[in-house]
């Protein structure tokens, strides 16, 4: 039997493409192409390209406790780290405060504690927040505290926000469908969301009040057209939901960023972000009736696959995250993360971290990439590759319109099986060396780990707690009962949260007791699983 | 034979949300024919034992990604033993190497990191589940309930042993439907049964002393459940005396395993219902 090359996508691929293909896939260069900066944004989202500034280059962190992860900061910052991206710890990001028995021994794990507004001030501190070109954080299910703590904090430094590039994750159905760090039920939680949306649009309009994840998917198992219709659905779920509480598309939609993952297939994930930049202004202008093209200009921030990093041979992972970071800068992102060579193991040390930043800053100033914009388009093989990606992620998108939207799909568990079977497919290819990773499944050696591991000390934990419990004696208690009270009469009627959870968070409420008002009104997700 | 399929417990402890691997796993191994529950995700170790304990599994598979490895994992392994369950405990995620001896030796049977193929993940369950078994077997003789000596004159015998070691029985009785009348002399946890025929010749034991004279008769073993242990030994194929459980002497269900199945020592399997 011949052997099938095909994309990590199942897209067969041929050996050659020739202008023929062009033909025959019906490509127009000005409707599928066009200029950068122009309609449909296949080439870019601007037309300058990298040439004004490189992409915005950020490091994922956060650990230990606010102390430790603003040493961090500064370490990052002082090393030429544009972008600030705030990795926040699991009891926080589902609502327990550090000193939740539920929490116990995942204090600072894979994040930093935020407990309460005091962690966000040690957390920037001596760090203005208008010194990063843009400052993300990973909060989902409880979006709207950080968007209060950090105009709180914009305040306190007495910083205009409009100086300030702040983007929040704030995408709670990818947490019902692969990530997992739910809280409410998903009609409440959506409204969450769109809460900050809708706040963000009146007051904060260069804010990015939510960044639709196809990361999480993609890490999950989903395959590159998964990821992109996906995301594209989820998208549409809370520009609809905010539609509906009386803000028009215009005044957010163009501040909703795309967060994709950059995998190995080099050539397919390339095809990946222009193809997405081109189905979202394809997507948005059809849906809304959006006239003015620079508001259909997709906003691509980029993280490297995590899951394509092996625990075997480690140092490997340092020319995977090159080779991803090329891909990316191909491809015309605006934001990169680069994941660290240790990241199969622990959280970064501080040599893995500089390394993973120096590739970019590599790729940025030494391979000519920032030169000229979209160099591999018009390509006959990335141009097909695009358009048939296009098309797989449309019919997927359809289907999901056929079942009743997003949230219908994620209730019923039907991007969860998808994404399954896309994981159980990939592993099985790995497991039959049908593909194959070095180190893993081929070229295996067993020479040990030559590398550090960082280690959270865990005495870090019980400080962390101890400060939280000082927090809530010390702190006006009468403010945070009155604070937390407005909150549930407006939770309630279903009115915009923000503003009462601004005001709880200035009178220093913890994140757990904030929550615990929004479960009291809104309950709690129980999760499925199957598998 | 017949085996029972493998029950896996896949499990998420801690708050973290990633399961790709957990349900790759739970997957790989339905599809070599266990029995797989996955949890889903955020569970605490107690949830995580009582449905270990409730759903009868014989090996659990533990998943962390977000460090909390570290506390949670040895917590279940305690938390099994504290109820009294030998239940095997495995676990994968990210784990640096130096995390996972520690939690071997805390415990945790194997470690698996990121890129173990599913198979050697297989080969291992199976290895460790055919151990519980054994276990299981062996566990399943509680301790040596009395020993069988055939007598011809049981008030004789019984003088003997109180010159000898001062010993007495401390219950006598007649089984009219075995012709026998027996007593029972403590030693320890263990008794003596001394077994002497109504009648010269009647009788098993009759027909046994005519044959060896007086000696040792039989070796009984003491098991919680006579029961599903006759149906695992028929299930094995082991030829027994007594296909069902019977009354024995002192309120106790029992059954003869053939001799001929335990190296011509007659077995018998006693099951107290003073337990």
């Amino acid at each position: 039997m011949e052997k099938i090359f095909q994309t990590d996508s199942a897209i067969e691929v041929k050996p050659l493409y020739t202008p023929e293909d062009m033909v025959e896939a019906g490509f127009d260069h000005s409707r599928d192409l066009g200029s950068p900066g122009r309609y449909p944004f296949t080439r870019g989202k601007d037309s300058t390209g990298y040439r004004k500034n490189p992409w915005i280059m950020y490091q994922y962190a956060g650990f230990g406790s606010a102390e430790e992860t603003n040493k961090r900061y500064h370490f990052l910052l002082d090393h030429g780290e544009t972008g600030l991206s705030v990795a926040i710890d699991l009891p926080t990001q589902i609502g327990y405060d550090s000193d939740n028995p539920l929490a116990s021994g995942e204090v600072g794990k894979v994040g930093v504690p935020i407990s309460s507004l005091q962690d966000a001030e040690v957390l920037f501190k001596g760090i203005p927040l208008d010194r990063p070109r843009q400052i993300s954080a990973t909060f989902n299910s409880n979006a709207p505290i950080w968007l209060a703590m950090m105009i709180v904090l914009a305040e306190k430094q007495g910083i205009s926000p409009q100086k300030i590039g702040v983007r929040i994750q704030n995408d709670i159905l990818k947490e019902y469908i692969a990530r997992g760090t739910y809280i409410f039920p998903s009609a409440p939680s959506v409204s969450m969301a769109t809460d900050v949306i809708a706040y963000c649009a009146e007051h904060h309009p260069n804010w990015f009040p939510l960044t639709a994840c196809g990361y999480h998917i993609r890490e999950a198992g989903a395959n590159a057209a998964q990821e992109i219709a996906f995301t594209l659905a989820n998208a549409i779920a809370y520009i609809d939901d905010t539609v509906r509480k009386g803000v028009k598309p215009e005044k957010f939609i163009s501040k909703i960023p795309v967060f994709f993952s950059c995998g190995m297939d080099f050539f397919e994930e390339i095809a990946k972000f222009r193809t997405m930049r081109r189905l979202w202004s394809r997507t948005m202008k059809e849906r809304y009736h959006i006239d003015d093209p620079n508001l259909l200009s997709l906003n691509l921030v980029v993280f490297t696959a995590g899951s394509a990093l092996t625990a075997q041979q480690p140092m490997n992972n340092i020319v995977r995250v090159a080779v991803q970071t090329l891909a990316s800068a191909i491809g015309g992102c605006q934001n990169l993360h680069t994941c660290s060579m240790d990241e199969a193991y622990c959280t970064p040390t501080e040599e893995a971290v500089k390394l993973a930043l120096r590739t970019q800053q590599i790729i940025a100033h030494e391979t000519g990439i920032v030169r000229t914009i979209d160099p591999l388009g018009g390509s006959y093989f990335i141009e097909s590759l695009s358009n048939k990606l296009e098309e797989i992620a449309k019919n997927y998108l359809r289907e999901i319109d056929e079942t009743g939207g997003a949230v219908k799909a994620t209730e019923s568990g039907y991007f969860q099986r998808q994404i399954s079977k896309s994981a159980y497919e990939l592993n099985r290819q790995i497991e039959e060396k049908e593909r194959i990773v070095v180190g893993v499944n081929e070229y295996v050696d067993d020479t040990g780990l030559p590398i550090e591991i960082l280690k959270v000390d865990p005495g870090l934990e019980r400080k962390q707690i101890d400060s939280v419990r000082a927090l809530k004696k010390e702190r006006d208690n009468v403010k945070v009962k009155q604070a937390l009270r407005e909150l549930k009469r407006v939770a309630e009627i279903r009115e915009n949260i923000v503003p009462p959870c601004i005001e709880a968070v200035r009178a220093y409420a913890t994140v757990g007791e904030i929550c615990d008002v929004l479960r009291e009104v809104y309950g709690e997700y129980t999760g499925a699983s199957h598998f | 034979m017949v085996t029972k399929p493998i029950r896996v417990l896949i499990a998420k402890v801690g708050l973290d949300g990633h399961d790709r691997g957990a349900k790759i796993i739970a997957k790989a191994l339905a599809d070599t024919g266990m029995e797989v529950i996955y949890t889903g995700i955020r569970q605490t170790p107690e949830q995580v034992v009582s449905t270990a304990i409730q759903e009868d599994v014989d090996i659990i598979g533990l998943s962390s990604l977000s460090g909390g490895h570290e506390a949670l994992f040895p917590r279940v392994v305690e938390l099994l033993k504290a109820r009294g369950s030998n239940i095997r405990v495995i676990g994968g995620g990210i784990i640096p190497p130096e995390d996972a001896s520690k939690l071997k030796k805390q415990g945790i049977a194997e470690i698996f990191g990121p890129g173990t193929p599913t198979k050697e993940i297989v080969r291992f369950i199976k290895g460790a589940c055919q151990e519980p078994v054994r276990d299981e077997e062996s566990k399943m003789l509680k301790q040596i309930d009395h020993i069988g000596i055939a007598v011809r004159d049981l008030e004789k015998s019984l003088d003997k042993y109180a010159e000898l070691y001062g010993a007495k029985a401390t219950h006598t009785e007649v089984m009219e439907s075995l012709s026998i009348s027996i007593a029972f002399i403590p030693v320890g946890e263990v008794l003596l049964e001394l077994l002497q025929p109504l009648a010269p010749g009647k009788g098993r034991i009759g027909e046994f002393l005519e044959k060896y004279g007086e000696g040792f008769h039989h070796i009984a073993y003491r098991v919680d459940n006579l029961d599903r242990v006759l149906a695992k030994m028929k299930e094995n194929g082991i030829k027994l005396r007594d296909d069902k459980p019977r009354p024995g002497a002192d309120n106790t269900r029992i059954a003869f395993i053939s001799p001929e199945e335990t190296g011509n020592v007659l077995t018998e399997l006693v099951e107290s219902k003073k337990l």
